[in-house]
């Protein structure tokens, strides 16, 4: 099946790529000062950049997303460096052209599924501010908490796809975007705005007031927000966020102009945690979260997101000639960036109320229908399943006992038992960049670039609350039990030995990540008879080190100081080309090869302890190509595109908690082979001005090629192992594979109402790869039905597929002296329809012992899943005064 | 000016500090009267004692039987060893001054109520007592026989009287020697009990508690010899001092003495359980 498929995609890219040669129109139209707040459905062919800001609006509201491959049986490790958080995972690719329906809409349109376009992670996305790259070094990612609540001050975006020239960047396969955050390109006046919504706020205020470029040359705009829930639509979240940004531009004369943007989004919010089926129905709601409990009867949540990250941008615009523009932008930021977590020591009970052991199906096996449970198994289960469904404290937290816990201890003088963590990921970061675009003449453009960045990202934990515990040593609770509490294996910091902690000091784990990057790119685009040409080259350099501020007792010669610096040498090609088929088509082609560092992130061996670097990191290589075709026939617009891209030699890491060995792991995957392919389409279909009908696809698939390389390494370094593991066939997790979507859009009388039905499908979960390590999935057996030797490689689970609606409507009101009212009503999945995931992830646990006997609960068939939202709605009441 | 009076609004609002809003007051259990968030406040008082417990239900327990408690029984001890090291697992022992009995819960972390010097009342009612190896045991049915009881069971059948203070007249042991070991002793275990002056007969310096490969069913018998008695000292290589060096030379151990049928054993909860006898000249 799989072989198939991807001769089909092959087959595909092949007969497409021989008849490509065709064109796209290029149509750079600045969206400045567009004032489109809330009037999301205005025309079918509207201007886009106001659609990426509702994007990541929209994402930002959606389901505080979790998603962690770590379902860590101890919160004492990081899972903020794991992937886990919102503002890094699963965000919608914002790709945006500026001609094309399908990327101007489906950002928006399917966010509530967390859909990524071509299902590319988002570090394949880059987003710039005046030319200078946003982006997290570390991760590659933009993190959208760094602008969050600022949407009038960076709703100014010019988008561009991978194969399309552009004035900033040489873009990465996902594309990238870049804020105007010019204090002049924002329209003069007042802005006020009030949101009411149920999602993970309820509430937001906005004001926004510029200058415009007044007579003295002098620009000012000012932006601030605070958005606001004390409960969120999910139950026991909160959010708490202020914003501002403040710009200031001066332009010296019609040659150069100086600008400064400094913001900040100061963030506190409360997370929602994903659980097995099995809790959720005990709950009665996929909408149960168990990271929260009472304390003194008022509810508490262990998961809080702090976040902050001050930002200074300043500008040099130097216009040289009428010919050739230079913009030079640096950016710094601090970034502070912290997530809590419970935290239990010594021996102490995992607090959490979902932990397998407390769940109806540790009593028995329950998947095993031929198997008839005993009566005290029966009885055993009633009473686990009456406790969940007794009362709702009995599903959450109980903060109250992890306070009496500690006070007992305490009256004995001994160890904390139960605490709450703060793992922090700070990051000092410094971006310079210099573009030069030149028009050569009316044919040709050129865009050079260079682009230096550094940044110091800086991880360690500290203690956020001790519950009230005197006592906290700072030791490794899961090697006390090999090594013996004594032993120098068992400290965190052997130059510290048992050190004791108070709240707000460093333990367990502090270092350092150092990432330098230079980038050189140059473009070119060219214009012949009915067409455009364009191709694209760069250049890339970066190093990373690892300074590790502990010595840790179970890696003594190689955790503190330095990992030496590892260096890596990459670049990439494209070239696309836009023809005119006939009349009526163009026909759009784009080729692309790119040799890649890894990111940081991937590329030490179990950094919270170790200066070691994967063996074998390379750099991966990323092979992609798209065609499209585009046609106007009257009222009826419609475009389909191909696409196939080829990651090769990727590392990828996972972190979590080994429950045989009763320790925490990494499993790092090398060679890793992925093919990203399929089709997007979209048709609109005027019938008036006032009406049209739309349709958009995105038809595809992502998944890995070939089985990858693992090596597994337990912190206490008693498990080292290299094996295979069993990736091939795997898809690609955390957003539909399939989306569909039909519309209609009205507008009469400065009303604007939009509909939308939308399918998805092939929505995937995160595979465990530890599952799928050989060592684990062992020797072949005997199929049953077929009597053939087979693998036992897990089957990966699939969300179910089904329909969405949503629906907007909003008017714009003009009031006397030029004000105006805009007041936009949204309604998302009207039909409450609660039954799809957005994601998820497999447990990384087995289902037998190390003896080889079975456990009674099955890890495999109970997956963490996330929900997308129910029926919400988002009222949205704009004053521009 | 008005920009300036604009901007310098939105730039005031810059120091506005938003509130924390997860602030919450920290409870405390300490001050009195005593009302701990654990357990069943309502449990009056101790009806049995442990003694008295052990002889009703004599019959069940040496035929390693389990019967259901349909009296309304209450006892009252004080925790003597629990799961805190990892040692005793799933279990913990309580001593009143006629003797000491195992509660059965299948939970870990018991420690975390069940702390070592905390008075407990159990009102037995509803719960199981049988004989596992022929030694008395609270706790559930399984399987025909006395088992643990389920964790959310055990809440409502304990009530937690006091502040666990290690101090107080149930948490001395008796001492005992190896006159000790008769017969009629040993239908009334467990007994919470101090061996002074005895050595650990592996003990070397360097052999360690319980080693993985010394162990069958993750379980490594030592021995402490006494006149006649080789006692079992049972060690569970999930300890946390399972891989430290067992302690050389005299040491006065507090424990709690078991059977398994015919078979005395000896248990520790922790190794602060241990004195080293200093060596008089």
């Amino acid at each position: 099946m799989v072989k198939i498929s991807r001769f089909a995609a092959l087959l595909l890219l092949c007969f497409v790529g021989t008849t490509g040669s065709g064109i796209q129109a290029q149509e750079m139209s600045a969206s400045i000062g567009q004032e489109k707040d809330g009037l999301v459905k205005q025309q079918p062919a509207r201007m886009l950049y106001a659609d990426t800001l509702l994007v990541k609006e929209a994402n930002e509201m959606s389901n505080v997303i979790t998603i962690s491959d770590d379902n860590n049986e101890s919160y004492t490790f990081s899972e903020g460096q794991l992937g886990e958080d919102e503002d890094y995972a699963g965000t919608t690719a914002m790709i945006s052209s500026n001609d094309d329906y399908f990327l101007s809409e489906v950002g928006y349109l399917f966010s509530p599924m967390r859909f990524r376009i071509r299902a590319y992670e988002s570090m394949y996305n880059n987003v710039y501010a005046n030319g200078v790259l946003l982006n997290d070094a570390e991760r590659g990612q933009f993190s959208y908490g760094m602008i969050g609540g600022l949407n009038d001050a960076t709703r100014n975006k010019e988008g561009a796809t991978a194969f399309e020239h552009n004035s900033f960047s040489f873009s990465p396969i996902g594309g990238s975007s870049n804020i105007n955050m010019r204090a002049s390109q924002y329209a003069a006046g007042h802005k006020a705005s009030l949101v009411g919504c149920n999602r993970n706020y309820l509430a937001r205020a906005m004001y926004t007031y510029s200058t415009g470029l007044m007579q003295n040359g002098w620009a000012f705009t000012g932006s601030a927000s605070y958005r606001w829930a004390n409960e969120g639509v999910i139950e026991g979240t909160f959010y708490n966020s202020f914003a501002y940004f403040l710009a200031a531009e001066k332009k010296i004369n019609d040659s150069h102009s100086i600008s400064i943007a400094t913001w900040g989004s100061p963030t506190e919010r409360a997370q929602q945690g994903a659980a097995t089926e099995e809790a959720y129905w005990l709950a009665g709601s996929h909408y149960y979260n168990p990271n929260w409990g009472y304390q003194n009867g008022e509810k508490r949540n262990a998961r809080v997101v702090n976040s902050y990250e001050p930002s200074l941008l300043l500008t040099w615009d130097f216009q040289i000639n009428d010919k050739a523009k230079l913009t030079t932008s640096l950016f710094g930021k601090y970034s502070m960036y912290s997530t809590t977590a419970l935290g239990w020591n010594g021996n102490a009970a995992d607090p959490r109320p979902n932990y397998y052991q407390n769940l109806p199906s540790a009593a028995y096996d329950v998947w095993d229908l031929e198997y008839t449970p005993t009566e005290d198994e029966l009885a055993d289960y009633m009473t686990r399943y009456n406790y969940w469904k007794e009362s709702k404290a009995n599903r959450q937290l109980n903060w109250d006992y992890m306070y009496f816990a500690n006070q007992q201890a305490n009256a004995l003088g001994g160890e904390c038992l139960y605490y709450v963590e703060r793992r922090h990921n700070d990051q000092l970061a410094l971006n310079l960049s210099s573009v030069l675009n030149i028009d050569y003449n009316r044919k040709n453009r050129g865009t050079f670039g260079i682009n230096l960045g550094t940044t110091k990202g800086m991880h360690y934990k500290t203690m956020a609350d001790l519950l009230g515990a005197d006592r906290y040593t700072d030791i490794d609770k899961f090697s006390v039990g090999d090594f013996g509490p004594n032993s120098d294996y068992v400290q965190n910091d052997v130059d510290n030995p048992n050190r004791q902690i108070g709240e707000d000091d460093t333990f367990g784990y502090d270092y350092d990540i150092y990432v330098n990057k230079m980038n050189l790119f140059y473009q070119h685009q060219t214009e012949f008879r009915g067409g455009f040409l364009y191709f694209g080259a760069n250049i890339e350099g970066s190093t990373m080190e690892r300074y590790g501020h502990m010595r840790n007792g179970r890696a003594q010669e190689y955790s503190k100081g330095s990992s030496g610096t590892a260096k890596f040498l990459g670049g990439g090609a494209k070239f696309g080309v836009i023809g005119r088929a006939n009349a009526n088509t163009t026909i759009t082609f784009g080729i692309g090869f790119e040799n890649r560092a890894p990111i940081a992130y991937n590329s030490f061996i179990a950094p919270r302890m170790r200066n070691d670097f994967v063996q074998g990191l390379e750099n991966e290589n990323i092979f992609s190509n798209e065609i499209s075709f585009k046609s106007v026939m009257g009222p009826v617009t419609a475009k389909v595109s191909g696409y196939f891209t080829l990651f090769t030699n990727c590392t990828e890491q996972s972190a979590f908690y080994n429950d045989q060995q009763s320790q925490f792991t990494y499993l790092t995957m090398t060679d890793v082979k992925k093919a990203h392919y399929g089709l997007e389409a979209s048709v609109v279909y005027n019938v008036t001005s006032a009406l049209s009908f739309n349709a958009v696809a995105s038809v595809g698939s992502a998944e890995y090629w070939k089985n990858a390389n693992g090596f597994l390494i337990s912190e206490n370094e008693k498990v080292v192992m290299n094996d295979k593991v069993y990736m091939d066939g795997v898809k690609v997790d955390g957003t539909p594979l399939t989306a569909l979507s039909l519309g209609v859009d009205y507008n009469i009388k400065g009303w604007y109402l939009s509909a939308n039905v939308n399918y998805y499908d092939n929505i995937y979960i995160d595979a465990s790869k530890y599952a799928r390590l050989a060592g684990v999935v062992g020797a072949p057996v005997i199929d049953a039905t077929t009597g053939e030797e087979r693998l036992n490689i897990p089957t990966q689970y699939k969300g179910r597929g089904d329909f969405m609606v949503d629906a907007s409507i909003g008017k714009s009101i003009n009031l006397r002296g030029g004000k105006r009212l805009n007041i936009n009503l949204s309604l998302n999945n009207i039909l409450n329809n609660q039954k799809m995931i957005t994601g998820g992830y497999e447990q990384n646990r087995d289902d037998s012992y190390s003896d080889g006997s079975e456990r009674t609960y099955k890890f495999s068939k109970n997956p963490f899943l996330y929900y997308a939202n129910a029926f919400n709605a988002y009222l949205n009441i704009g004053l521009r005064f | 000016m008005k920009t300036l009076k604009y901007l310098s609004l939105i730039a005031l609002s810059l120091f506005l500090a938003t509130s924390c809003m997860n602030d919450h007051d920290e409870p405390n259990f300490n001050e009195l009267p005593y009302n701990p968030p654990y357990g069943n406040n309502e449990i009056g008082d101790a009806n049995t004692t442990i003694s008295e417990l052990k002889d009703k239900f004599a019959s069940i327990i040496s035929a390693n039987g389990a019967k259901e408690v349909t009296e309304d029984i209450i006892i009252q001890g004080v925790v003597v060893a629990n799961d805190e090291t990892g040692n005793v697992y799933k279990q913990f022992v309580i001593n009143d001054p006629t003797g000491a009995i195992v509660v059965g819960v299948n939970d870990v972390g018991l420690y975390a109520t069940m702390a070592k010097g905390q008075k407990v009342r159990i009102a037995c009612k509803g719960l199981y007592v049988g004989g596992y190896g022929k030694m008395a045991q609270v706790g559930g049915l399984y399987n025909g026989s006395i088992g643990r009881m389920n964790k959310t069971v055990f809440p409502e059948h304990v009530r937690l009287i006091s502040t666990p203070s290690l101090t107080q007249e149930c948490m001395r042991p008796e001492v005992i020697d190896d006159s000790y070991f008769t017969d009629a002793n040993m239908a009334k275990l467990a007994k919470y009990v101090r061996l002074e002056n005895v050595e650990i007969t592996e003990a070397d310096g360097t052999e360690l508690w319980a080693p993985e490969e010394l162990a069958y069913n993750n379980v490594v018998e030592r021995h402490i010899k006494m006149g006649k008695t080789n006692l079992v000292l049972r060690m569970s290589t999930y300890a946390d001092f399972a891989n430290e060096p067992l302690p050389d030379g005299k040491l006065n151990i507090n424990g709690v003495l078991t059977r398994y049928n015919n078979y005395w054993q000896f248990v520790i909860s922790s190794t602060s359980d241990i004195e080293q006898v200093k060596e008089e000249e």
